[in-house]
């Protein structure tokens, strides 16, 4: 039952990181895969102020985010400031040095990983407590997902990656768009990170590095970029599916990369074979429906024939 | 400990070394002036090259000039199935730039994982020594391999250079990096163009991965690293300048290997990250401005778009 | 006669090919100013500099009272200065109704914490857009089409919706790129009338176009513009009966 409940705690983590990371990528159209390092921040902060500093555990998870939050305007503000592109850049560089420096820092467990995290209710009220706990955050992120890009928020983002040079010539702040919607989705991966930490109790550098954004990208990507569905979708799928393989008994050395060829071969077959993913993002910008009694909603406005 | 020798010594050692990153450099510069993308698969045509030249030395074992030749046709076929299957056909399909990187990315991941299952994950070199002879010149040590690998690199730069000016699918590859839509407008194919592009990027990371198998050892995740350093490179040396990130390699690969007397060795692979970070904060359009042809860019892009407006 | 736009000693060049060379042009509260000249006069050029587009060599750009030089494109729209693009960049992936939503120099999720924290604030706002939208939509015609998506609409259309969301800016000062190329018969009225009320309600109105007969029913004053150079200001009439102009113009 254990193994149960932490394939449901990985399912609803990489729900969480999923949504979020199609917030970026999708919604926003920023191209960066560093969303791993966020979730690292998140997840080491959380654990180093609950194990040295002895913050209430609730605490230090929000704190995480907030780290990430922070860290990631540091990356994005200078490199937006310039161009799309240096932000990929950037936030690779970011990513893998971050990676690589913590590797060296013997007070957060360096390369050998940080152990003895503080646990979080599940020596009080079972595992069942935290599977609840990871699903209703991952609900809630997809909800809040949704009803950001929904609205207004969702409107600027549809805009500004259609034509960012208009937008800016209606007045909009095309950086600002940009750095905010990067600085929402790595707060909630940070937050996935701190959710993370104290369940498996144990952080390495590595496993935040390129193997875990290509499952994060494949996720977003197999399952539909900018759908509600798709990323959950696809986490779900991506979860289950390696899984599956580790019942074949395979040696480590030809699991882990079967894993990866895995998950790679499956975006490079989706973008070619169905590149809109499982679920087709629709290609006009809907918003939340106009409520009854606000002035001609559809009346007016029936579509013109294509 | 801190004199002329060593000085003069880790000054050759490190020109020497950044023979290869020269090259890594330079093709990725090279793709990105003239096919406008990120090309990330590089690494993939990297460890293509590479396994390629292991697989006629080591295991069919043919001389070394096999595994040279071994190694350009591994890093072109790559360049060949990427561009053939991959960049190709998103661009008829006017995938969007975001697709695009995807795509380079994860294909890069693929080949690596690809690598991995047929040869491990250890690490291994073409040749079974990695020891070369020294002559002293002067007090300083040059190796029998420091020689050669200058002069292939000053040989590709030079020839990349003529090709570039004197050939007619140079010309037309400058023609294509200035303006692509242009140029198919005067009647060059601009696929065959970047179809060249893509394949000379490909022989000249194949000889760059010689020289680095031959010196050092090789696994399939290490053309990534190898990669970004070309990347921070081609930002460093600003961007669509071919020869601004050749310079820019030759100066990182100094500043890396001198960096052994300022800090711990256990420190230099973070020291690339930090290149690559600061890179984009401090010297975001290179060392020396390309604002002419940024604008003019800007200029001719707008009728571009204008055209394709009215299509739709 | 209040200058809304004052532009002096303008200077742009990229590489050997001048675009802008010593301009000195103001445009008047409530008057139709027409840029005439032949293709790569400058004249799109004049526009992206005065919207900071691309930064100018030399030269001041005042807009009611304040240099804009060194502000940013969203700065100088927040001041009220909105344009039409040549090759009309609307949101393809938004309704009609929603490239005006964007419009307002103050939109209502500009501001992320209202966006987060007074959600009822930014209903609010949103309605009102939406009430102005609609306003404009009436005036130009557009009602019946707000929902339909832009690839939907036929190209005159889509040039007033260019225009309309530009007036959602509620701007003092409104530069159209060639508002009349491609356009024919009802739209073409359309435009002209709703170009004639805007400067009726104060607004200062500069048009780039190529089809002659639109400026000379529509300026008040005409411009010629050849390389880069305000060659002669006028009448619109009196441009077209320069003789030498007219060489110009069609000698090219």
């Amino acid at each position: 039952m254990d193994y149960v409940y932490t394939i449901l705690i990985l399912i609803g983590l990489f729900v969480i990181l999923a949504s979020s990371f199609d917030l970026v990528i999708g919604h926003c159209g920023l191209i960066s895969i560093a969303h791993p390092i966020f979730y690292a921040i998140g997840a080491y902060v959380s654990a180093m102020l609950a194990k040295e500093a002895a913050v209430p555990i609730p605490l230090a998870i929000l704190c995480g985010g907030a780290a990430a939050f922070v860290s990631s305007v540091l990356v994005a503000l200078p490199s937006l400031r310039v161009s799309g592109d240096y932000l990929l850049i950037a936030s690779i560089g970011f990513q893998l040095g971050l990676i690589e420096f913590a590797k060296h820092i013997h007070s957060i467990g360096g390369a050998g990983g940080l152990t003895n995290i503080p646990p979080f209710l599940v020596n009080d009220y079972g595992r069942l407590s935290y599977v609840a706990l990871v699903l209703a955050v991952a609900v809630l992120t997809v909800l809040f997902v949704r009803w950001l890009t929904h609205g207004p928020y969702g409107r600027m983002m549809a805009a500004m990656r259609d034509d960012e040079l208009a937008f800016s010539m209606l007045g909009r702040n095309a950086i600002w768009l940009k750095v905010s919607v990067f600085a929402i989705g790595s707060g909630i991966a940070g937050v996935a990170g701190g959710l993370y930490a104290h369940y498996f109790r144990f952080l390495e550098p590595d496993q935040f590095g390129l193997l875990q954004s290509s499952a994060i990208l494949t996720m977003v990507v197999v399952g539909g970029m900018r759908t509600t569905m798709g990323p959950v979708i696809g986490a779900i799928v991506l979860q289950i599916l390696p899984q599956a393989i580790t019942f074949f008994g395979l040696p480590p050395s030809i699991l882990g990369p079967l894993q990866g060829l895995m998950f790679s071969g499956l975006v490079l077959f989706f973008m070619f074979a169905r590149p809109q993913g499982l679920l087709a993002a629709p290609d006009i910008w809907a918003g939340r429906k106009a409520k009854a009694g606000e002035p001609r909603g559809l009346a007016k406005g029936g579509l013109a024939d294509g | 400990m801190m004199n002329v020798t060593v000085i003069s010594q880790i000054l050759w050692t490190s020109i020497a070394t950044s023979s290869y990153f020269v090259l890594f450099a330079v093709a990725f510069a090279l793709i990105l002036k003239v096919n406008k993308v990120f090309n990330f698969a590089q690494a993939g045509m990297m460890s293509c090259g590479f396994y390629a030249a292991y697989v006629a030395v080591r295991v069919l074992e043919l001389p070394g000039p096999f595994g040279f030749a071994a190694a350009v046709a591994g890093g072109a076929a790559m360049a060949f199935l990427l561009e053939r299957f991959g960049f190709s056909v998103l661009r008829h399909r006017r995938a969007s730039p975001m697709f695009v990187f995807i795509f380079t990315i994860i294909a890069s991941q693929f080949i690596a994982y690809f690598m991995m299952m047929i040869f491990g994950t250890w690490p291994t070199t073409i040749f079974a020594s990695m020891f070369w002879p020294v002559t002293l010149v002067g007090e300083v040590a040059v190796s029998a391999w420091d020689v050669p690998a200058i002069g292939a690199t000053v040989a590709v730069l030079v020839g990349l250079w003529a090709f570039l000016r004197y050939t007619r699918y140079g010309q037309f590859m400058i023609a294509v990096a200035d303006n692509a839509d242009l140029a198919e407008l005067y009647g060059i194919r601009k696929d065959r163009v970047l179809m060249v592009a893509m394949l000379a990027a490909g022989v000249i990371v194949g000889i760059g991965m010689f020289l680095y198998g031959t010196r050092a050892q090789v696994q399939p995740s290490a053309a990534t690293e190898l990669m970004l350093f070309a990347v921070a490179a081609t930002v460093l040396g600003g961007i669509g300048n071919i020869w601004g990130a050749a310079l820019a390699a030759v100066v990182l690969g100094v500043v890396q290997n001198s960096s052994i007397l300022f800090i711990p060795s256990a420190w230099q692979g973070f020291l690339l990250y930090a290149f690559l970070f600061f890179a984009i904060v401090l010297f975001p359009s290179g060392f020396h401005l390309p604002e002419r042809s940024k604008k003019l860019k800007r200029t001719v892009a707008a009728p571009v778009v204008a055209t394709d407006g009215k299509g739709d | 006669m209040v200058d809304v736009l004052t532009v002096s000693g303008l200077e742009k060049r990229f590489g050997g090919i001048v675009v802008a060379d010593n301009i000195e042009l103001a445009l008047v509260k409530g008057r139709v100013l027409g840029l005439i000249g032949p293709n790569g006069a400058g004249k799109t050029s004049f526009f992206n500099l005065v919207c900071g587009v691309v930064k100018p060599d030399a030269g001041s750009i005042v807009l009611a009272g304040q240099e804009i030089n060194s502000l940013p494109i969203r700065e100088r729209a927040r001041m009220g200065l909105a344009r039409t693009w040549q090759n009309l960049r609307l949101f393809q992936s938004l309704s009609v109704l929603d490239n005006l939503m964007l419009g307002p120099r103050a939109y209502c999720a500009d501001n992320l914490f209202n966006v987060m924290l007074r959600p009822g604030h930014v209903t609010g706002a949103e309605r009102d857009s939406r009430d102005r939208a609609y306003a404009i939509l009436e005036r130009t015609g557009l009602a019946d089409i707000a929902q339909s998506p832009i690839r939907d609409i036929t190209f005159g259309q889509q040039k007033l919706v260019g225009v309309a969301r530009a007036l959602m800016n509620d701007a003092q000062c409104l530069l159209l790129d060639e508002p009349m190329a491609g356009v024919e018969g009802q739209a073409y009225a359309l435009i002209q009338r709703v170009v004639r009320d805007i400067a009726a309600s104060g607004v200062a109105i500069c048009v780039v176009e190529h089809n002659v007969a639109f400026i000379r029913d529509l300026c008040d004053e005409g411009v010629f513009m050849f390389a880069g150079k305000v060659l002669a200001r006028g009448t619109v009439e009196s441009l077209i009966a320069d003789p030498q102009l007219t060489e110009l113009y069609f000698g090219t």
